[in-house]
Protein backbone atom coordinates (compact mmCIF):
# COMPACT_ATOMS: atom_id res chain seq x y z
CA UNK A 1 0.00 0.00 0.00
CA UNK A 2 1.29 3.36 -0.78
CA UNK A 3 0.52 6.89 0.51
CA UNK A 4 -0.97 8.49 -2.13
CA UNK A 5 -3.85 9.14 0.21
CA UNK A 6 -5.06 13.38 -0.47
CA UNK A 7 -6.11 14.74 3.06
CA UNK A 8 -9.41 13.23 3.16
CA UNK A 9 -8.96 9.44 2.80
CA UNK A 10 -8.03 6.95 5.14
CA UNK A 11 -7.23 4.49 2.45
CA UNK A 12 -6.66 5.13 -0.89
CA UNK A 13 -7.22 2.62 -3.95
CA UNK A 14 -4.07 3.73 -6.07
CA UNK A 15 -1.98 1.96 -2.91
CA UNK A 16 -1.15 -0.88 -3.85
CA UNK A 17 0.18 -3.88 -0.75
CA UNK A 18 0.52 -7.66 -2.03
CA UNK A 19 -2.56 -9.80 -2.58
CA UNK A 20 -4.63 -6.82 -2.25
CA UNK A 21 -6.01 -8.04 -5.04
CA UNK A 22 -3.07 -9.49 -6.82
CA UNK A 23 0.83 -10.26 -5.74
CA UNK A 24 2.47 -7.25 -6.24
CA UNK A 25 3.17 -4.18 -4.50
CA UNK A 26 4.42 -0.80 -5.10
CA UNK A 27 7.11 1.36 -3.87
CA UNK A 28 4.85 3.75 -1.23
CA UNK A 29 4.11 3.39 2.39
CA UNK A 30 1.56 4.19 4.03
CA UNK A 31 1.33 7.52 5.82
CA UNK A 32 2.98 7.95 8.65
CA UNK A 33 0.68 6.89 11.95
CA UNK A 34 -1.61 5.23 9.85
CA UNK A 35 -3.13 1.61 10.44
CA UNK A 36 -5.12 -0.64 7.94
CA UNK A 37 -7.16 -3.90 9.10
CA UNK A 38 -6.76 -5.98 5.93
CA UNK A 39 -8.62 -9.06 4.67
CA UNK A 40 -9.19 -11.42 1.59
CA UNK A 41 -10.44 -14.56 0.69
CA UNK A 42 -8.36 -16.13 -2.43
CA UNK A 43 -9.29 -19.38 -3.79
CA UNK A 44 -6.19 -21.57 -6.30
CA UNK A 45 -7.88 -23.78 -8.39
CA UNK A 46 -5.08 -26.03 -9.23
CA UNK A 47 -4.46 -27.93 -12.71
CA UNK A 48 -3.67 -30.99 -10.28
CA UNK A 49 -4.87 -31.52 -6.90
CA UNK A 50 -7.11 -29.83 -4.73
CA UNK A 51 -8.68 -26.29 -4.79
CA UNK A 52 -6.67 -24.41 -2.22
CA UNK A 53 -8.79 -21.85 -0.27
CA UNK A 54 -6.88 -19.03 1.91
CA UNK A 55 -7.99 -16.45 4.10
CA UNK A 56 -5.36 -13.46 4.71
CA UNK A 57 -6.18 -11.08 7.42
CA UNK A 58 -3.08 -8.73 8.02
CA UNK A 59 -2.66 -5.63 10.44
CA UNK A 60 -0.03 -2.45 8.61
CA UNK A 61 0.77 0.22 10.76
CA UNK A 62 2.89 3.45 9.38
CA UNK A 63 5.06 2.74 12.38
CA UNK A 64 7.89 5.53 11.34
CA UNK A 65 8.15 8.11 8.16
CA UNK A 66 8.04 6.13 5.22
CA UNK A 67 8.36 2.26 6.80
CA UNK A 68 5.25 0.74 7.40
CA UNK A 69 5.12 -3.00 9.42
CA UNK A 70 2.76 -5.71 8.45
CA UNK A 71 1.31 -8.57 10.46
CA UNK A 72 0.10 -10.78 8.42
CA UNK A 73 -1.02 -15.28 9.21
CA UNK A 74 -2.57 -17.02 6.04
CA UNK A 75 -4.91 -19.56 6.74
CA UNK A 76 -5.12 -22.40 4.38
CA UNK A 77 -7.61 -24.83 3.44
CA UNK A 78 -5.82 -28.54 3.36
CA UNK A 79 -2.46 -27.33 4.86
CA UNK A 80 -1.06 -30.53 5.04
CA UNK A 81 -0.52 -30.38 1.43
CA UNK A 82 1.49 -27.23 1.21
CA UNK A 83 4.90 -26.84 0.21
CA UNK A 84 7.30 -23.95 0.36
CA UNK A 85 7.53 -21.06 2.67
CA UNK A 86 4.00 -20.15 3.61
CA UNK A 87 2.56 -22.62 5.50
CA UNK A 88 -1.04 -21.94 7.14
CA UNK A 89 -0.75 -20.76 10.28
CA UNK A 90 2.61 -19.11 9.80
CA UNK A 91 3.41 -15.67 11.45
CA UNK A 92 4.71 -13.32 8.70
CA UNK A 93 6.11 -9.95 9.97
CA UNK A 94 7.47 -7.81 7.11
CA UNK A 95 9.12 -3.73 7.29
CA UNK A 96 8.62 -2.10 4.21
CA UNK A 97 11.32 0.56 3.96
CA UNK A 98 10.57 3.59 0.61
CA UNK A 99 13.77 5.35 -0.24
CA UNK A 100 12.14 8.58 -1.97
CA UNK A 101 9.17 9.68 -3.43
CA UNK A 102 9.04 9.13 -7.37
CA UNK A 103 10.62 12.76 -9.65
CA UNK A 104 10.93 13.48 -13.05
CA UNK A 105 14.39 11.95 -12.89
CA UNK A 106 13.95 9.19 -10.45
CA UNK A 107 11.47 6.48 -9.96
CA UNK A 108 10.39 5.19 -6.31
CA UNK A 109 12.65 2.84 -4.61
CA UNK A 110 11.23 0.30 -1.89
CA UNK A 111 12.86 -2.24 0.12
CA UNK A 112 10.82 -5.07 1.73
CA UNK A 113 12.37 -7.67 4.30
CA UNK A 114 9.90 -10.03 5.55
CA UNK A 115 10.11 -13.16 8.27
CA UNK A 116 8.06 -16.24 8.64
CA UNK A 117 8.03 -17.79 11.75
CA UNK A 118 7.43 -21.35 12.16
CA UNK A 119 3.76 -20.87 14.00
CA UNK A 120 1.99 -23.04 11.23
CA UNK A 121 1.07 -26.54 10.16
CA UNK A 122 4.21 -28.77 9.34
CA UNK A 123 6.36 -25.42 9.35
CA UNK A 124 9.99 -25.22 10.28
CA UNK A 125 12.37 -23.06 10.11
CA UNK A 126 12.34 -19.33 10.00
CA UNK A 127 11.82 -18.49 6.57
CA UNK A 128 13.51 -14.74 5.45
CA UNK A 129 12.78 -12.91 2.21
CA UNK A 130 13.81 -9.56 0.57
CA UNK A 131 12.31 -7.71 -2.11
CA UNK A 132 13.55 -4.67 -4.17
CA UNK A 133 10.56 -2.27 -5.51
CA UNK A 134 10.18 0.26 -8.12
CA UNK A 135 7.53 2.53 -9.14
CA UNK A 136 7.46 4.64 -11.95
CA UNK A 137 4.57 6.44 -13.97
CA UNK A 138 4.29 7.85 -17.58
CA UNK A 139 1.52 9.82 -17.33
CA UNK A 140 -1.66 8.03 -15.13
CA UNK A 141 -0.19 4.81 -15.75
CA UNK A 142 2.02 3.56 -13.00
CA UNK A 143 5.29 0.46 -13.71
CA UNK A 144 5.92 -1.72 -10.84
CA UNK A 145 8.82 -3.79 -10.77
CA UNK A 146 8.94 -6.39 -8.17
CA UNK A 147 11.83 -9.04 -7.90
CA UNK A 148 12.46 -10.98 -4.46
CA UNK A 149 14.73 -13.89 -2.91
CA UNK A 150 12.86 -16.49 -0.06
CA UNK A 151 15.25 -18.04 2.32
CA UNK A 152 13.74 -21.19 4.02
CA UNK A 153 15.24 -21.83 7.45
CA UNK A 154 14.55 -25.56 7.08
CA UNK A 155 13.77 -27.03 3.56
CA UNK A 156 11.95 -29.60 3.97
CA UNK A 157 11.71 -33.33 1.49
CA UNK A 158 12.13 -31.82 -1.54
CA UNK A 159 11.86 -28.32 -1.32
CA UNK A 160 14.03 -25.67 -2.47
CA UNK A 161 16.53 -23.96 -0.27
CA UNK A 162 15.76 -20.68 -1.65
CA UNK A 163 13.39 -19.05 -4.53
CA UNK A 164 13.08 -16.16 -6.42
CA UNK A 165 10.10 -14.23 -7.94
CA UNK A 166 9.84 -11.36 -10.23
CA UNK A 167 6.87 -9.56 -10.78
CA UNK A 168 6.08 -6.55 -13.87
CA UNK A 169 2.56 -4.89 -13.43
CA UNK A 170 1.03 -1.98 -14.86
CA UNK A 171 -2.05 0.23 -12.37
CA UNK A 172 -4.17 2.82 -13.78
CA UNK A 173 -6.83 5.05 -12.12
CA UNK A 174 -10.02 4.84 -14.19
CA UNK A 175 -12.49 7.25 -15.31
CA UNK A 176 -9.98 10.43 -15.43
CA UNK A 177 -11.09 13.50 -15.18
CA UNK A 178 -15.05 12.49 -13.58
CA UNK A 179 -14.45 9.83 -11.59
CA UNK A 180 -11.41 8.58 -9.61
CA UNK A 181 -12.32 5.23 -7.36
CA UNK A 182 -10.91 2.91 -9.18
CA UNK A 183 -7.88 1.66 -10.11
CA UNK A 184 -7.12 -1.59 -12.01
CA UNK A 185 -3.73 -3.48 -12.02
CA UNK A 186 -2.04 -5.94 -14.63
CA UNK A 187 0.55 -7.98 -13.51
CA UNK A 188 3.08 -10.45 -15.21
CA UNK A 189 4.84 -12.89 -12.77
CA UNK A 190 7.10 -15.72 -12.55
CA UNK A 191 8.65 -17.31 -9.43
CA UNK A 192 10.58 -20.53 -9.43
CA UNK A 193 8.46 -23.94 -7.99
CA UNK A 194 8.80 -24.83 -4.43
CA UNK A 195 10.01 -27.98 -5.16
CA UNK A 196 13.35 -28.71 -7.31
CA UNK A 197 13.55 -30.03 -10.23
CA UNK A 198 10.38 -27.67 -11.49
CA UNK A 199 9.73 -25.51 -14.08
CA UNK A 200 8.51 -21.90 -12.85
CA UNK A 201 4.96 -20.89 -11.77
CA UNK A 202 4.40 -17.88 -14.54
CA UNK A 203 1.35 -16.48 -14.92
CA UNK A 204 -1.29 -12.87 -15.49
CA UNK A 205 -3.02 -11.77 -13.25
CA UNK A 206 -5.71 -9.15 -13.26
CA UNK A 207 -7.28 -6.83 -10.43
CA UNK A 208 -9.49 -4.15 -9.02
CA UNK A 209 -9.32 -1.96 -5.77
CA UNK A 210 -12.58 0.58 -5.10
CA UNK A 211 -12.92 3.09 -3.18
CA UNK A 212 -16.13 2.30 -0.89
CA UNK A 213 -15.83 5.24 1.49
CA UNK A 214 -13.19 7.05 3.14
CA UNK A 215 -12.20 4.39 5.31
CA UNK A 216 -12.85 1.39 2.75
CA UNK A 217 -11.49 -0.13 0.02
CA UNK A 218 -12.37 -3.24 -1.80
CA UNK A 219 -10.56 -5.16 -4.26
CA UNK A 220 -11.09 -8.07 -6.34
CA UNK A 221 -8.81 -10.01 -8.73
CA UNK A 222 -8.45 -12.70 -11.25
CA UNK A 223 -5.25 -14.92 -12.81
CA UNK A 224 -3.80 -17.89 -14.16
CA UNK A 225 -0.44 -19.59 -14.29
CA UNK A 226 0.07 -20.74 -18.25
CA UNK A 227 3.69 -22.46 -17.51
CA UNK A 228 4.99 -24.37 -14.46
CA UNK A 229 4.47 -27.78 -12.52
CA UNK A 230 1.31 -30.10 -13.17
CA UNK A 231 -0.32 -28.70 -10.12
CA UNK A 232 0.00 -24.75 -11.42
CA UNK A 233 -2.69 -22.69 -10.51
CA UNK A 234 -5.50 -22.81 -13.19
CA UNK A 235 -7.65 -19.73 -12.04
CA UNK A 236 -6.88 -17.61 -9.20
CA UNK A 237 -9.46 -15.59 -7.76
CA UNK A 238 -9.55 -12.89 -4.85
CA UNK A 239 -11.87 -11.14 -3.13
CA UNK A 240 -10.69 -8.56 0.35
CA UNK A 241 -11.58 -5.63 1.62
CA UNK A 242 -9.07 -2.99 3.63
CA UNK A 243 -10.22 -0.76 6.22
CA UNK A 244 -8.12 2.31 7.45
CA UNK A 245 -8.35 4.76 10.40
CA UNK B 1 20.80 -20.81 -7.52
CA UNK B 2 24.40 -21.37 -6.47
CA UNK B 3 24.88 -18.39 -3.94
CA UNK B 4 27.94 -17.33 -6.16
CA UNK B 5 25.30 -16.31 -8.21
CA UNK B 6 22.77 -14.39 -5.86
CA UNK B 7 25.62 -12.65 -4.86
CA UNK B 8 26.56 -11.67 -8.20
CA UNK B 9 23.06 -10.52 -9.04
CA UNK B 10 22.68 -8.42 -6.01
CA UNK B 11 25.82 -6.74 -6.83
CA UNK B 12 24.68 -5.90 -10.23
CA UNK B 13 21.00 -4.75 -9.03
CA UNK B 14 22.68 -2.69 -6.31
CA UNK B 15 25.47 -1.26 -8.67
CA UNK B 16 22.22 -0.57 -11.02
CA UNK B 17 20.43 1.59 -8.17
CA UNK B 18 23.47 3.41 -7.20
CA UNK B 19 24.26 4.55 -10.28
CA UNK B 20 20.54 5.30 -11.13
CA UNK B 21 20.33 7.45 -8.08
CA UNK B 22 23.48 8.91 -8.74
CA UNK B 23 22.03 10.52 -11.75
CA UNK B 24 18.99 12.10 -10.66
CA UNK B 25 20.47 12.87 -7.18
CA UNK B 26 19.69 16.42 -7.14
CA UNK B 27 15.78 15.41 -6.95
CA UNK B 28 16.15 12.64 -4.23
CA UNK B 29 13.92 13.73 -1.88
CA UNK B 30 11.90 12.25 0.67
CA UNK B 31 7.85 11.06 0.50
CA UNK B 32 7.38 11.97 4.00
CA UNK B 33 3.35 11.27 3.94
CA UNK B 34 1.76 11.79 7.46
CA UNK B 35 -1.60 10.60 8.82
CA UNK B 36 -4.21 12.89 9.41
CA UNK B 37 -4.88 13.53 13.30
CA UNK B 38 -7.30 10.60 14.65
CA UNK B 39 -10.04 11.91 16.74
CA UNK B 40 -13.46 10.93 17.14
CA UNK B 41 -14.46 13.99 14.91
CA UNK B 42 -12.92 12.50 11.63
CA UNK B 43 -14.96 13.10 8.44
CA UNK B 44 -17.97 14.90 10.49
CA UNK B 45 -18.18 17.06 7.63
CA UNK B 46 -18.54 14.12 5.15
CA UNK B 47 -21.37 12.69 7.19
CA UNK B 48 -22.86 15.59 8.34
CA UNK B 49 -22.80 17.81 5.88
CA UNK B 50 -21.87 16.34 2.69
CA UNK B 51 -23.46 19.68 0.51
CA UNK B 52 -20.59 21.27 1.97
CA UNK B 53 -18.16 18.69 1.53
CA UNK B 54 -19.05 17.65 -1.73
CA UNK B 55 -17.81 21.53 -2.80
CA UNK B 56 -14.71 20.86 -1.06
CA UNK B 57 -14.20 17.67 -3.11
CA UNK B 58 -14.61 19.66 -6.05
CA UNK B 59 -12.06 22.05 -4.81
CA UNK B 60 -9.32 19.19 -4.63
CA UNK B 61 -9.79 18.60 -8.28
CA UNK B 62 -9.09 22.35 -9.18
CA UNK B 63 -5.93 23.14 -8.30
CA UNK B 64 -4.33 20.13 -8.97
CA UNK B 65 -5.69 19.68 -12.36
CA UNK B 66 -4.38 23.70 -13.04
CA UNK B 67 -1.10 22.81 -12.27
CA UNK B 68 -0.76 20.04 -14.47
CA UNK B 69 -2.33 21.57 -17.20
CA UNK B 70 0.00 25.02 -16.85
CA UNK B 71 3.02 22.54 -17.02
CA UNK B 72 2.11 20.45 -19.96
CA UNK B 73 1.24 23.27 -22.24
CA UNK B 74 4.01 25.77 -21.11
CA UNK B 75 1.47 28.38 -19.60
CA UNK B 76 0.67 30.15 -22.93
CA UNK B 77 -2.28 28.03 -23.88
CA UNK B 78 -5.18 30.43 -22.94
CA UNK B 79 -7.96 27.96 -24.50
CA UNK B 80 -6.35 24.71 -23.22
CA UNK B 81 -6.50 26.58 -19.63
CA UNK B 82 -9.57 29.08 -19.90
CA UNK B 83 -11.62 26.67 -21.63
CA UNK B 84 -10.71 22.89 -21.64
CA UNK B 85 -8.69 22.95 -18.00
CA UNK B 86 -11.46 25.05 -16.27
CA UNK B 87 -14.36 23.33 -17.91
CA UNK B 88 -13.14 20.00 -16.52
CA UNK B 89 -12.86 21.47 -13.04
CA UNK B 90 -16.09 22.96 -13.53
CA UNK B 91 -17.83 19.58 -14.61
CA UNK B 92 -15.98 17.45 -11.36
CA UNK B 93 -17.44 20.28 -8.83
CA UNK B 94 -20.86 19.91 -10.84
CA UNK B 95 -20.58 16.28 -10.42
CA UNK B 96 -20.96 16.96 -6.71
CA UNK B 97 -18.33 14.04 -5.60
CA UNK B 98 -19.06 12.06 -2.39
CA UNK B 99 -14.84 11.54 -2.14
CA UNK B 100 -12.28 13.80 -2.91
CA UNK B 101 -9.70 12.24 -5.62
CA UNK B 102 -6.45 11.28 -5.79
CA UNK B 103 -4.71 14.11 -6.77
CA UNK B 104 -1.66 12.04 -7.79
CA UNK B 105 -4.17 11.10 -10.35
CA UNK B 106 -4.87 14.30 -11.67
CA UNK B 107 -1.56 16.13 -11.63
CA UNK B 108 1.12 13.47 -12.41
CA UNK B 109 3.93 15.58 -13.72
CA UNK B 110 3.25 18.44 -11.58
CA UNK B 111 3.44 15.85 -8.54
CA UNK B 112 7.24 14.90 -9.70
CA UNK B 113 8.15 17.84 -10.28
CA UNK B 114 7.25 19.91 -6.84
CA UNK B 115 6.41 16.90 -4.34
CA UNK B 116 7.63 19.41 -1.76
CA UNK B 117 5.38 21.68 -2.27
CA UNK B 118 2.57 19.49 -2.95
CA UNK B 119 3.17 17.46 0.69
CA UNK B 120 3.02 20.89 1.99
CA UNK B 121 -0.25 21.42 0.87
CA UNK B 122 -1.59 17.85 1.80
CA UNK B 123 -0.39 18.97 5.11
CA UNK B 124 -2.30 21.79 5.38
CA UNK B 125 -5.40 20.80 2.93
CA UNK B 126 -5.89 18.05 6.14
CA UNK B 127 -5.72 20.86 8.99
CA UNK B 128 -8.50 22.63 6.77
CA UNK B 129 -10.58 19.53 6.50
CA UNK B 130 -9.33 18.76 10.55
CA UNK B 131 -11.27 22.36 11.05
CA UNK B 132 -14.32 22.06 9.32
CA UNK B 133 -15.03 18.51 10.85
CA UNK B 134 -14.51 20.04 14.30
CA UNK B 135 -16.56 23.17 13.55
CA UNK B 136 -19.37 20.45 11.97
CA UNK B 137 -19.41 17.79 14.99
CA UNK B 138 -20.96 18.07 18.50
CA UNK B 139 -17.29 18.00 20.28
CA UNK B 140 -18.31 19.79 23.33
CA UNK B 141 -14.89 21.85 23.36
CA UNK B 142 -14.04 22.75 20.02
CA UNK B 143 -11.18 25.46 21.15
CA UNK B 144 -9.30 22.05 22.78
CA UNK B 145 -9.82 20.20 19.50
CA UNK B 146 -8.40 22.97 17.68
CA UNK B 147 -5.56 23.49 19.79
CA UNK B 148 -4.82 20.05 19.16
CA UNK B 149 -4.71 19.86 15.65
CA UNK B 150 -2.89 23.12 15.33
CA UNK B 151 -0.28 21.50 17.59
CA UNK B 152 -0.08 18.69 15.23
CA UNK B 153 0.38 20.46 12.42
CA UNK B 154 2.93 22.66 13.72
CA UNK B 155 4.58 19.42 14.58
CA UNK B 156 5.16 18.72 10.85
CA UNK B 157 8.38 19.63 9.07
CA UNK B 158 6.12 20.43 6.02
CA UNK B 159 3.71 22.89 8.01
CA UNK B 160 3.08 26.22 6.92
CA UNK B 161 4.61 29.03 9.23
CA UNK B 162 1.70 30.78 11.61
CA UNK B 163 3.02 34.22 11.26
CA UNK B 164 1.53 36.68 9.05
CA UNK B 165 3.12 37.01 5.64
CA UNK B 166 3.66 39.87 3.73
CA UNK B 167 1.65 38.93 0.83
CA UNK B 168 1.98 42.11 -0.75
CA UNK B 169 5.58 41.56 -0.97
CA UNK B 170 4.96 37.51 -1.44
CA UNK B 171 2.44 38.65 -4.98
CA UNK B 172 5.43 41.31 -5.85
CA UNK B 173 8.34 38.94 -7.74
CA UNK B 174 8.99 40.15 -11.12
CA UNK B 175 6.66 36.91 -12.54
CA UNK B 176 3.92 37.04 -10.20
CA UNK B 177 0.61 38.36 -11.54
CA UNK B 178 1.28 36.18 -14.72
CA UNK B 179 -1.36 33.49 -14.18
CA UNK B 180 -4.11 36.56 -13.24
CA UNK B 181 -3.12 38.34 -16.28
CA UNK B 182 -3.45 35.64 -18.91
CA UNK B 183 -5.84 33.63 -17.14
CA UNK B 184 -8.65 35.77 -15.56
CA UNK B 185 -11.18 33.49 -15.73
CA UNK B 186 -9.49 30.21 -13.96
CA UNK B 187 -7.77 32.50 -12.02
CA UNK B 188 -11.22 34.31 -10.33
CA UNK B 189 -12.07 30.48 -10.45
CA UNK B 190 -9.33 29.33 -7.77
CA UNK B 191 -9.95 33.10 -5.12
CA UNK B 192 -13.89 31.39 -5.30
CA UNK B 193 -12.58 28.12 -4.15
CA UNK B 194 -10.63 30.18 -1.64
CA UNK B 195 -13.80 32.65 -0.82
CA UNK B 196 -16.24 29.33 0.46
CA UNK B 197 -13.00 27.75 1.95
CA UNK B 198 -12.49 30.62 5.04
CA UNK B 199 -16.13 32.20 4.44
CA UNK B 200 -17.92 28.97 6.16
CA UNK B 201 -15.95 29.21 9.19
CA UNK B 202 -17.63 32.70 10.83
CA UNK B 203 -21.14 31.04 10.10
CA UNK B 204 -20.23 27.17 11.01
CA UNK B 205 -18.85 27.96 14.17
CA UNK B 206 -21.75 30.51 15.16
CA UNK B 207 -24.70 28.39 14.50
CA UNK B 208 -25.69 25.68 17.58
CA UNK B 209 -26.63 22.73 15.67
CA UNK B 210 -26.33 20.74 12.73
CA UNK B 211 -29.68 22.16 10.95
CA UNK B 212 -28.65 25.59 11.55
CA UNK B 213 -25.19 25.06 10.69
CA UNK B 214 -26.65 23.58 7.05
CA UNK B 215 -28.90 26.52 7.06
CA UNK B 216 -25.92 29.18 7.76
CA UNK B 217 -23.86 28.16 5.08
CA UNK B 218 -26.34 27.95 2.15
CA UNK B 219 -26.08 31.58 1.48
CA UNK B 220 -22.43 31.14 0.69
CA UNK B 221 -23.23 28.05 -1.22
CA UNK B 222 -25.31 29.88 -2.85
CA UNK B 223 -22.65 32.72 -3.63
CA UNK B 224 -20.10 30.70 -4.05
CA UNK B 225 -21.93 28.60 -7.33
CA UNK B 226 -22.83 32.36 -8.81
CA UNK B 227 -19.08 33.06 -8.62
CA UNK B 228 -18.56 29.39 -10.42
CA UNK B 229 -20.53 30.90 -13.09
CA UNK B 230 -19.77 34.25 -13.68
CA UNK B 231 -15.78 34.22 -12.30
CA UNK B 232 -15.22 37.37 -10.18
CA UNK B 233 -12.91 38.95 -12.27
CA UNK B 234 -12.73 42.26 -10.77
CA UNK B 235 -11.22 41.06 -7.72
CA UNK B 236 -7.91 42.04 -7.70
CA UNK B 237 -6.67 40.21 -5.09
CA UNK B 238 -7.31 36.49 -3.59
CA UNK B 239 -10.03 36.77 -0.25
CA UNK B 240 -8.25 36.99 2.69
CA UNK B 241 -9.74 34.65 6.43
CA UNK B 242 -10.41 38.05 8.11
CA UNK B 243 -12.05 39.74 6.11
CA UNK B 244 -14.37 36.77 5.17
CA UNK B 245 -14.41 35.46 8.74
CA UNK B 246 -13.34 37.51 10.92
CA UNK B 247 -14.54 36.28 14.26
CA UNK B 248 -12.82 32.89 13.35
CA UNK B 249 -9.66 35.27 12.87
CA UNK B 250 -9.31 36.79 15.59
CA UNK B 251 -9.93 33.52 17.79
CA UNK B 252 -7.57 31.31 15.80
CA UNK B 253 -5.39 34.22 14.26
CA UNK B 254 -2.55 31.18 13.47
CA UNK B 255 -5.15 29.24 11.57
CA UNK B 256 -6.23 32.33 9.57
CA UNK B 257 -2.61 32.85 8.95
CA UNK B 258 -1.82 29.34 7.83
CA UNK B 259 -4.80 29.36 5.60
CA UNK B 260 -4.20 32.56 4.28
CA UNK B 261 -0.65 31.63 3.32
CA UNK B 262 -1.47 28.34 2.07
CA UNK B 263 -3.84 30.31 -0.56
CA UNK B 264 -0.67 32.36 -1.31
CA UNK B 265 1.42 29.65 -2.37
CA UNK B 266 -1.04 28.46 -4.30
CA UNK B 267 -1.53 31.83 -6.05
CA UNK B 268 2.64 31.68 -6.20
CA UNK B 269 3.02 28.38 -7.81
CA UNK B 270 0.23 29.41 -10.77
CA UNK B 271 2.71 32.39 -11.68
CA UNK B 272 5.77 30.31 -11.07
CA UNK B 273 3.99 27.59 -13.37
CA UNK B 274 2.30 30.38 -15.99
CA UNK B 275 5.53 32.33 -16.43
CA UNK B 276 8.45 32.36 -19.35
CA UNK B 277 11.07 34.10 -16.75
CA UNK B 278 11.41 30.39 -15.75
CA UNK B 279 11.67 28.24 -18.98
CA UNK B 280 12.35 25.34 -18.10
CA UNK B 281 10.81 22.73 -15.57
CA UNK B 282 14.26 22.49 -13.81
CA UNK B 283 13.69 26.49 -13.24
CA UNK B 284 10.35 26.49 -12.26
CA UNK B 285 10.94 23.46 -9.86
CA UNK B 286 14.05 25.25 -8.18
CA UNK B 287 11.93 28.34 -7.52
CA UNK B 288 9.00 26.97 -6.18
CA UNK B 289 11.07 24.99 -3.58
CA UNK B 290 13.27 28.49 -3.20
CA UNK B 291 10.15 30.13 -1.71
CA UNK B 292 8.57 26.93 0.04
CA UNK B 293 11.56 27.01 1.72
CA UNK B 294 12.56 30.37 2.42
CA UNK B 295 9.37 32.13 2.99
CA UNK B 296 6.35 29.64 3.93
CA UNK B 297 7.56 26.78 5.97
CA UNK B 298 7.56 27.34 9.91
CA UNK B 299 11.20 26.47 10.19
CA UNK B 300 12.54 29.03 8.65
CA UNK B 301 10.37 31.49 10.72
CA UNK B 302 13.88 32.79 12.23
CA UNK B 303 15.25 34.38 8.97
CA UNK B 304 11.93 34.98 7.27
CA UNK B 305 11.83 38.31 5.74
CA UNK B 306 8.44 38.16 4.34
CA UNK B 307 6.74 37.93 8.55
CA UNK B 308 5.09 41.00 9.61
CA UNK B 309 5.78 42.16 13.16
CA UNK B 310 2.39 43.29 14.15
CA UNK B 311 -0.67 42.47 13.02
CA UNK B 312 -1.39 46.43 11.98
CA UNK B 313 1.21 46.13 9.38
CA UNK B 314 -0.69 43.79 6.72
CA UNK B 315 -2.89 45.49 4.44
CA UNK B 316 -4.17 45.03 1.21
Amino acid sequence: MAGLAGPALALDHDNLDPNRPIGLEDAYAIPKGEIGLEGGVRFNDRREGRTHVTFQPQIIYGAFANAQIEMQGDLFTDPQSLVGANKSGDLHLGLLYNFNTETLNLPALAVRVEADFPTGVNSKGVDTQLTGILTRSFGRLRVHLNGGYTILGSPQGQERPGTYRAVAAVSYPLGYPGWFRDTLIVSLYTRQSDRQGQRNHTGVEIGLRHQLTSRVVLDGGLGTEFMGPSERAALLGTVGVSVGF
Amino acid sequence: MPITTIIRSLALVTSAAIAFSSAGCGQFEPRDKRFYYRALWNFSLREDLAELDSEFNGVDFGHSNLYENLLLTGGRDVPAIEERARKETLAFIASKPRLNPNEEAIAPTYMKLAWRAQNTFDEAHALHRATYDIAVSDEPDKDRAIRNVLAYYKDSAYAITSKLLDHRRLDGFPYSKTFRQRFPLFNATIWSYHYLQVAVYDPLLAAPDLPAKTQAVRPILATYRRYLDVPPVDWTFMPLTAELSPQFAARYPELAHIFDNLHMLHDNISDILASERLPTWESKRAEIYRLVNTYYLAAADATNPMILSTEGAHHH
